[in-house]
């Protein structure tokens, strides 16, 4: 692995990018889709060295704990809150969000209930066999990397016949926002380096309509630094040929079908719904929820939680525009103010991939 | 989120459990959404379970690219300097 972090490899694939952009007659701007690049983009220098030769990289949506609306987290926090001897799971970040009702962090949970960070899914069902008294809440966040793994912890839970267990979902398919940022317009996007590990999962085709129906230039990339730039390689030879595809730069991972057995389980389990995102708004069938058949393990159901969607940022948070790319975390007059890792007020601030975290540890004091 | 980590299988168990080797910690990992998983098999682990088994072709394809690429670029960067010491040495004289 350490050599796709070599210094000298990284030198060359940029000095190979340079004679690239120099025949174009501007800059290009291209958008990382997923967070994980983002902190590639920024933990190895690249940003500066990249716009140094005429390439603005730009982060997309792909932070799943930044594009929850808060009216999901506020949800969670009621549950905990009021109801008694509940167990709510999350993974870490999603314990710090600050939302209207605080975050889960600083909640004060009803009596015989309590909050636990888990690193698996299955880490809650766990909770749920050892604890048979209690109901056992998973708040799932992810995108199609992370939903597999989940799905599959309910079905788990399904043929096991656990009847404590339930997921407050929050799952997020990466293509429709991209569609929709595209079809916003608000920022001219010359290329899209697509999520590694989402693409483990789906595959190449997903992303094929930004190619054929808008003409817009893509590469799947991993998260070492040469394999970004190999994706950004790719997608300004695109640029030159006059052509638009999707290609396969992390092809060690991504098989360009993805991965059939977490496609089959999602498959099972799973449904599209229209979905609220953070910053995003409403986007047609771009978010998940089990099926009918499960519904007794969907907390939204069997809690009666009516969630509203739609609630925007907290009022001075300018997290919405980070995510689809319309600002950069320093424009925001809350950044590295009253909002910092410590005592972040959004989201975006929280996550390790968030733009604004991100920003704040790597480029503090760069314009 | 979707950070995933290669890890090397070191332990397959009947219930689709196995155990991974990670920077020399060894760690309980699902393995039921990959394919023929052997031991010695590289997988990317994503919040405990395998999500994709790393193909060595591939990888070493890649590398071998990137060597070649960095070997390219070095003599370039060579003929280029030496040219630059010839011009310099010319303004000189
Ligand atoms: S710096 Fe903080 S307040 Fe400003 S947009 Fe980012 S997360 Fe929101």
């Amino acid at each position: 692995m350490q050599e796709f972090r070599d210094k000298r490899v990284i030198q060359a694939l940029l000095a190979e990018l340079e004679k690239k952009t120099r025949a174009l007659p501007s800059s290009i701007r291209i958008m990382e889709v997923c967070g994980t690049h983002t902190m590639t983009v920024h933990r190895y220098g690249l940003k500066k060295l990249l716009e140094n030769i005429g390439v603005e990289m730009i982060s997309g949506p792909g932070c799943p704990v930044c594009i929850t609306p808060n009216e999901i987290h506020e949800a969670a926090i009621e549950l905990v809150t009021k109801k008694k001897n509940f167990i709510l799971t999350t993974f870490g970040d999603m314990t710090r969000v600050p939302s209207r009702k605080g975050s889960l962090q600083t909640a004060v949970p009803a009596s015989g209930s309590v909050v636990k960070i888990v690193y698996s899914p299955e880490e809650s069902l766990e909770q749920a066999r050892s604890n048979p008294e209690k109901n056992v809440v998973f708040f799932g966040v992810g995108f199609e990397t992370t939903i597999p793994t989940i799905a599959l912890t309910v079905r788990e839970a399904f043929f096991e016949g656990l009847t404590n267990f339930s997921i407050l979902s929050a799952l997020w398919l990466i293509p429709p926002p991209l569609k929709a940022i595209v079809e916003a317009k608000e920022i001219a996007i010359d290329g899209f380096l697509y999520p590694g590990h989402v693409s483990t999962i789906i595959g190449e085709k997903p992303y094929q309509f930004i190619a054929e129906d808008y003409g817009i230039p893509g590469a799947i990339a991993g998260f070492e630094p040469s394999d970004m730039l190999l994706g950004l390689s790719s997608i300004l030879d695109q640029i030159h040929q006059g052509k638009a595809m999707v290609s396969n730069e992390y092809s060690r991972v991504v098989r360009p079908t993805g991965n059939p057995k977490a496609l089959a389980v999602m498959e099972e389990m799973l449904e599209t719904k229209d979905a609220y995102w953070r910053g995003l708004g409403l986007i047609p069938l771009s978010g998940l929820k089990l099926k009918k058949k499960y519904s007794n393990y969907d907390a939204e159901s069997k809690f009666n939680l009516n969630i509203k969607g739609g609630s925007g940022d907290l009022p001075g948070c300018r997290c919405g525009e980070v995510l689809q790319g319309v600002i950069s975390p320093p424009q925001c007059s809350l950044f590295a103010k009253k909002c910092n890792p410590n005592s972040p007020y959004g989201p975006c601030m929280v996550s390790f991939e968030g733009a604004c975290f991100v920003h704040y540890k790597y480029n503090r004091g760069l314009k | 989120m979707c950070l995933g980590i290669p890890a090397k299988v070191v332990k397959i168990e009947e219930s689709n459990f196995g155990k991974v080797d990670y920077l020399g910690t060894k760690v309980k990992t699902n393995l039921s959404l990959i394919e023929d998983v052997k031991i010695g098999d590289w997988v990317i682990v994503h919040a405990g379970f395998a999500i994709s088994k790393l193909n060595e072709e591939e990888a070493k394809e890649t590398l071998f690219m990137l060597r070649e690429l960095a070997s390219q670029q070095a003599t370039e960067n060579k003929k280029n300097n030496v040219e630059a010491r010839r011009n310099n040495q010319k303004q000189r004289i």
